[in-house]
């Protein structure tokens, strides 16, 4: 082949500029420390980060939705614990004075007025704020649930979070349902009310409006099928039918107490029983929800790991790599100048004299 | 004498154009004199000069401008794409991605806490932001759409000075070689010009017998014909199905009287060409792309956000200001004027008197996992998607231009070969002539010392 004076000149033009090119895109990887700097270096690495972005965002985002549910949650549950206090302590003083060999009218007097102080704290627990909200008002959780007498004045309503992609968990559990019983049956799912102690699982239609929900049933939560829950089945016969209402219970035994009705008094211990193992219940699902949280946070924590540790394993440069590379790149650059060097000087013209 | 004379200059001529680009070396020709016989014997007659030509492949010629011809394609779509690539690149900067993000994860923390006026607010901020966000990427889209118009512009300015040139080389050349000689440096010239019309724009051109060269762009755009040069401009016109309002197309001027011809459909090649695709084809369908994304998300937020009640108790309102259309629907995205001026005006409940319903929030949190994009991708798929699009695009441009460069390198080399200029060569060659040079001087000296001896014959 004719080797003409361009040609060599070109070679060397092109081949420098190549090596340059190559360390300049290296040094620019070690500048960012990233492999990849646009969406070209690597198309597909690039969509996968987004993405594994996207899932970091998201997850971070139900770990701090948990957070907040799981306050709400295990606020709620020392409430109910407080709760479950009042009704042992009324039921204890209930059966003192159930028989008339350790009673007697004055007694029943003096016992009636403390579960008169037991019915506030009551109303005091059942009015219970976190931050700005009533815990037990449902939906209506600016004003203050219940009344001086117990009459409920919020609603049914489940604050429903999401917790993950596909799953919303209710972080509140309503006064009606605690106090009142109302939604507590006989531990079947109804098709019309959310279950209790479930996550539900929503379907959208024409992508808006909520128009099913269809449920799975929680950990504590009871067969949809069978009459009797499984988890809490010792329970079931004393909240068989309907719920109770909590203020009632108090209030008929401080009035059987004071009208010194012994009958009254015993009457009640069956309800008191009843009112316990609704708000027991109550309280067995807020902590089968918070079990369900925190597993579902710790699914969240791995799964935010893994996403930056995919982002970073696509996108960060690896260090020992780059700086071999560099120095290969150099090492070459360094070769094609000194070649260069060579290739051009000599011509036929020097040797004349 | 005279006939080394000749090839010295041309050797001369050929160092001085060492570096001129498309230069072919140029040889002189020498040829035996007709001899001149007597009888038996015939006399040889020295040498003469038959001709400098050049050396010259024209089939190589031929493919180093169709070869230039697609890398300048794929170099103007290579060029388009990394500006495009640039308004969809999150690997430094916050893009729709990120503010999508930051949309959902707001209204999720609304509903944690539907009762806040902060959380309200961080609401109506991240919608806010990421409106501006839609926006920023249709304007930066239609910058590019400018931009390229005006690259498109100006190479067809240049292609114009360039005919016009060739149509006077037409005349040169044909001027010279009538007469029997060889138009060397305008023939390099021509080719030369032609290779970089090629590069910025599809032509067709043929040399005919008369050695003028007829160019034609596209199919029927004749550029260059005998003498005469036509132009090509660039004008803004309406928008059609592949452009958008206001981009220019290009038309071929015929002659002053009739009607400029449209002929943007048929320049696919050269600079412009890639230039026109990436505008028309890319840039047309990233456009729409963001626009029904802008647009659906809006339209799914409204209809989840219609549902719901405000802290006002007023339900069936809209969160954002739905465009009318879907065309331009990302420019045109607003967040509604009532939240604008009043977060309480965002709707989190799914019933009337309920502050610490969270339905509708969680409602439009879960959009974010949706199916929404024609029931098939959620925001981030479709929108991560188009990214990817348009990576593996410039990706591929890029590739594909730099094989191209490497290919036209080294056709440029194998024409150096041919072609090129050695100064080695050239040196041994003023060597050899300088030597005949030398000889032929030597040999009149001689003549004229025998002419003196015959002179002084008589003397003696």
């Amino acid at each position: 082949m004719r080797i003409a004076d361009k040609m060599a000149l070109n070679q060397v033009n092109a081949g420098i500029q190549k090596n340059r090119a190559e360390l300049t895109d290296l040094q620019n990887q070690a500048a960012t420390q990233k492999r990849v700097n646009k969406p070209s270096d690597d198309p597909l690495a690039a969509t996968r980060v987004l993405s594994a972005r996207t899932n970091v965002n998201a997850s971070q985002q139900f770990i701090k939705n948990i957070n907040q549910a799981k306050t709400f949650l295990e606020y709620s549950d020392q409430s109910l614990g407080e709760m479950t206090e009042v009704l042992t302590r009324a039921k204890e003083l209930a059966i003192s004075q159930s028989t008339d060999a350790g009673a007697n009218a004055i007694s029943r007097t003096v016992t009636a007025t403390e579960i008169g102080q037991l019915f506030d704290q009551s109303v005091q627990v059942g009015n219970r704020k976190l931050g700005d909200r009533y815990l037990f008002g449902g939906f209506k959780t600016t004003n203050p649930p219940f009344s001086k007498d117990g009459d409920y004045r919020g609603d049914t309503g489940e604050m429903k979070v999401a917790i993950n992609k596909d799953a919303d968990v209710a972080i509140n559990m309503p006064g009606s349902r605690v106090f009142l019983g109302q939604g507590i049956r006989s531990g079947r799912v109804r098709d019309d009310a959310p279950s209790e102690n479930s996550i539900d699982l929503r379907i959208y239609e024409n992508g808006g409006e909520l128009k099913n929900e269809a449920t799975i049933r929680g950990p504590a939560g009871a067969d949809e099928n069978s009459d009797a829950g499984k988890g809490p089945s010792n329970l079931s016969a004393t909240w068989q039918n309907n719920g109770t209402n909590v203020f009632n219970v108090l209030m008929d035994l401080e009035v059987s107490l004071r009208t010194n009705s012994k009958e009254g008094v015993q009457d009640s211990l069956d309800r008191l029983d009843e009112a316990l193992a609704q708000v027991v219940l109550s309280r067995a699902e807020v902590g089968s929800r918070v079990s369900t949280l925190q597993s579902g946070l710790e699914n969240l924590t791995k799964g935010v790991i893994d996403s930056k540790a995919l982002a970073s394993s696509l996108e960060d440069v690896d260090n020992f790599e780059l700086v071999s590379d560099l120095n290969k790149s150099e090492s070459t650059l360094k070769a094609s100048l000194a070649s260069s060097g060579k290739l051009i000087q000599p011509s036929l013209l020097d040797f004349l004299k | 004498m005279m006939n080394s004379q000749t090839a010295l200059q041309t050797s001369g001529h050929n160092i001085a154009n060492k570096s001129t680009e498309g230069f072919s070396r140029q040889r002189v020709e020498i040829q035996t004199n007709t001899p001149v016989g007597s009888g038996q014997l015939r006399y040889g007659m020295g040498s003469k000069t038959a001709a400098v030509t050049r050396i010259n492949n024209p089939y190589l010629e031929r493919q180093i401008g169709n070869e230039r011809s697609l890398g300048g394609f794929f170099d103007g779509k290579a060029e388009a794409m990394s500006r495009v690539e640039n308004v969809y690149n999150e690997q430094q900067n916050k893009g729709l991605n990120q503010f999508v993000s930051d949309f959902f994860s707001s209204v999720h923390e609304l509903s944690n806490n539907p009762e806040s006026l902060a959380t309200r607010t961080q609401v109506r901020e991240t919608a806010d932001f990421l409106t501006k966000d839609f926006k920023r990427v249709h304007s930066q889209l239609h910058e590019i759409t400018r931009d390229l118009d005006q690259q498109i512009t100006s190479q067809l300015d240049e292609v114009n000075g360039m005919t016009k040139e060739i149509a006077s080389l037409n005349e040169k050349i044909q001027s010279v070689e009538l007469q029997g000689g060889y138009a060397n440096d305008e023939r390099d010239r021509r080719d030369l010009l032609l290779k970089q019309v090629g590069e910025r724009i599809n032509i067709r051109w043929a040399e005919g017998a008369d050695t003028t060269v007829t160019v034609t762009a596209g199919n029927s755009a004749l550029l260059v014909a005998g003498y005469d040069a036509k132009t090509l401009a660039a004008k803004p016109t309406a928008e059609s199905a592949t452009k958008a309002e206001g981009a220019v197309d290009i038309f071929y001027f015929n002659n002053d009287k009739a009607e400029p011809i449209n002929v943007t459909q048929q320049i696919t090649g050269g600079k412009v060409g890639g230039t026109l695709a990436v505008r028309d084809q890319v840039v047309t369908d990233l456009l729409s792309d963001v626009d029904k994304m802008a647009y659906s998300f809006a339209a799914n937020v409204n209809e989840l956000h219609r549902n719901g009640f405000n802290a006002y108790n007023e339900t069936n309102g809209n969160f954002f200001e739905l465009p009318n259309e879907i065309r331009h629907a990302s420019a045109n995205l607003k967040v509604s004027a009532d939240i604008m001026d009043d977060v309480g005006r965002i709707a989190t409940a799914g019933s009337a008197q309920s502050p610490g319903d969270p339905r509708i929030a969680t409602a439009i949190a879960h959009l974010q996992n949706d199916k929404t994009m024609s029931g098939e991708h959620t925001f981030d798929e479709f929108y991560n998607s188009i990214v990817g699009k348009v990576g593996v695009q410039a990706h591929r441009a890029e590739t594909a231009s730099t094989t191209q460069r490497d290919i036209v390198k080294q056709m440029n080399n194998l024409r150096e070969s041919v072609s090129g200029v050695s100064l080695d060569e050239e040196a041994t060659k003023l060597i050899e002539y300088q030597k005949s040079f030398d000889a032929s001087a030597r040999l009149i000296r001689t003549a004229d010392e025998m002419f003196d001896t015959i002179l002084n014959l008589k003397r003696m």
